[in-house]
């Protein structure tokens, strides 16, 4: 059919069905927003991991009794390990230097304190600051290992967080997503039953099943991309009046940036129409035999 | 044009079947009319014919084509060459006449440019140029009828089915239509018409087809409605409409929307454009 025509039988059908369509884009913009502020707390994650990767090691301080031969015995069963990217020995003046260097600005820690009362150690700087638990377990009691100390799991609960967040967006997103295939099903048998005549006749003179459809699986598409467009629009208002607005001023860790916004809102505006238009498919199975 | 081999159709709860072992052929151009009491079968027939429904044993040719072996989205092709009209005529209540036409060719894919010289020649063949913008419920019953024939014709089919297009019109207007159709059959189209209406099958004098019970009782050229009762006609059938409008010895002359040129009717016409369908 030509895009004329088309439109024409699209407009009548949003029109006659506009509170359902009105429903219908609420939940789905509700939906997307969800959707989207779960991909902007993962974002996040990935944003202050990407700020940790150089920082954060997990330090294994070894005892004064080990001997050169379990030292290296340990070094190379740590470079064997996939998940350590590189190991770094410092001897017990190193780690002083250090010591000092973390704590100048308390002198009277640092007085207190010499080389000899440091243990050496081996700083292991990981392929995945994730997995500081496993290493943790794995070097843990090994001959020579006085202990091991994952500096990642000082910022637990911030990851537990964020993680609960996510994982709670994403559940939202999903039950609003039934929700919104259900009201999509009943838009779509409403719309199905308005057109009765409309699609009758058609069938009558021949018209495709493509075309036959065409205007339930558009109208579901365009209120999909209006509950897209709104939740984008809510993405980058969140952006602008409550990470940049407020967080930024409360929080020391880098915040996601722009291209994570727009990166999130192209996702939900595809995912709103590619979705409400292959539910519409669905109904359209059940309600409109062709 | 039509070819019914041992057609019989059982529908699934049906006690008895809708079609039994129907056989008959219909030409290219040719006018029949189908008669039968209701429940005789005519309309399970149209709707073989239009692949509404599948036959349960028997094969029914239209076009050349066994329509059982049709795949679904080959059966819009065969659709588009056979036309339709109904009793209830089934217009668009929201559009004008003249968007009614063109709505039969926006919906296959027909370019602007042959729907906008189409339509008006189309409503002009069917005598209602001057209704073009009018809506369906500012219309009589035989202009609604005839907007639904110009609908019909309009993407040029090679067949039209007619199931009681006459049935909720009243005699005077029933012959109207009756004269519409029959210029649509002149212009080369094969017409089947499914029918109660006694008088205009005997006015006419065409090709029969009786079913009853589902099997074909008649097929008769020349027939009457009734092979038993020659006129005049049985008590229960309306009185016949003035006979002059329509005498058997002048069938079917156009009432002023397709006359007799010589035998070049403007329905015959292609378009400027070419023929449509």
């Amino acid at each position: 059919m030509r895009p004329g025509p088309l439109a024409s039988l699209l407009w009548t059908g949003l029109r006659r069905n506009l509170a359902m369509t009105g429903a219908v884009i609420v939940t789905v913009t509700i939906c997307l927003a969800m959707l989207g502020a779960g991909l902007l707390l993962r974002a996040q994650v990935h944003t202050i991991d990407g700020f940790l990767l150089d920082q954060i090691e997990v330090v294994v301080d070894l005892s004064d009794a080990i001997t050169p031969a379990e030292r290296s015995a340990l070094e190379a069963e740590m470079h064997r390990d996939p998940l350590v990217v590189a190991v770094h020995y410092e001897t017990k003046q190193q780690v002083y230097e250090r010591f000092r260097r973390d704590f100048r600005g308390s002198p009277d820690v640092v007085a207190g304190v010499g080389p000899e009362d440091l243990p050496a150690a081996l700083r292991l700087t990981l392929a995945d600051p994730r997995a500081s638990r496993d290493i943790v377990v794995t070097y843990t009691g090994l001959d020579g290992v006085e202990a091991v100390r994952d500096q990642r799991a000082l910022l637990d609960p911030l990851y537990r967080f964020l993680d609960a967040f996510t994982v709670g967006a994403f559940t939202l997103a999903a039950v609003q997503a039934l929700a919104s295939f259900a009201l999509i099903y009943t838009m779509i048998r409403i719309s199905a039953h308005g057109r009765r005549r409309e699609t009758a006749i058609m069938k009558l003179v021949g018209a495709s099943n493509g075309t036959i459809r065409a205007p339930f699986v558009l109208e579901s598409a365009v209120a999909g991309l209006t509950g897209g467009l709104l939740a984008a629009g809510l993405l980058v208002a969140a952006k602008v009046f409550l990470v940049d607005g407020q967080f930024a001023r409360q929080t020391m860790f880098p915040l996601f940036g722009w291209s994570a916004v727009w990166a999130s809102a192209v996702v939900v505006l595809a995912a709103g129409v590619l979705a409400a238009a292959v539910m519409a498919s669905i109904a359209l199975r059940r309600h409109l035999r062709v | 044009m039509i070819v019914l081999s041992s057609v019989s159709k059982w529908y699934p709860n049906g006690a008895r079947p809708a079609l039994i072992d129907v056989s008959a052929e219909i030409g290219a151009g040719e006018f029949v009319f189908l008669v039968g009491p209701s429940g005789s079968g005519k309309s399970t027939l149209l709707r073989l014919l239009l692949r509404e429904d599948r036959a349960t044993s028997g094969q029914v040719i239209v076009a050349g084509r066994d329509v059982a072996r049709i795949p679904d989205r080959r059966v819009p092709q065969l659709r588009r060459t056979v036309g339709c009209v109904f009793q209830d005529f089934r217009l668009l209540p929201n559009r004008t006449v003249a968007a009614n036409v063109a709505f039969a060719l926006d919906v296959i894919g027909r370019p602007r440019h042959v729907v906008r010289s189409v339509v008006p020649e189309v409503l002009d063949l069917v005598g209602l140029g001057e209704k073009a913008d009018r809506y369906p419920d500012e219309l009589s019953g035989g202009e609604q009828q005839r907007v639904a024939i110009a609908r019909a014709f309009v993407g040029r089919p090679r067949v039209l089915l007619a199931d009681e297009p006459t049935g909720n019109l009243d005699p005077a207007t029933s012959i109207e239509i009756m004269n519409l159709l029959d210029a649509v059959h002149r212009a080369g189209t094969t017409v089947v018409m499914a029918t109660h209406n006694a008088s205009l099958v005997d006015a006419m004098r065409r090709r029969v087809l009786e079913l009853g019970d589902g099997a074909l009782l008649r097929d008769e050229a020349d027939g009457r409605y009734d092979q038993t009762m020659p006129q005049p006609l049985p008590p229960s059938a309306p009185p016949p409409p003035s006979a002059s409008l329509l005498p058997p010895s002048v069938p079917a002359q156009p009432t002023g929307t397709a006359p007799d040129d010589g035998g070049r009717s403007p329905w015959a016409a292609p378009t400027r454009n070419g023929p449509v369908g």
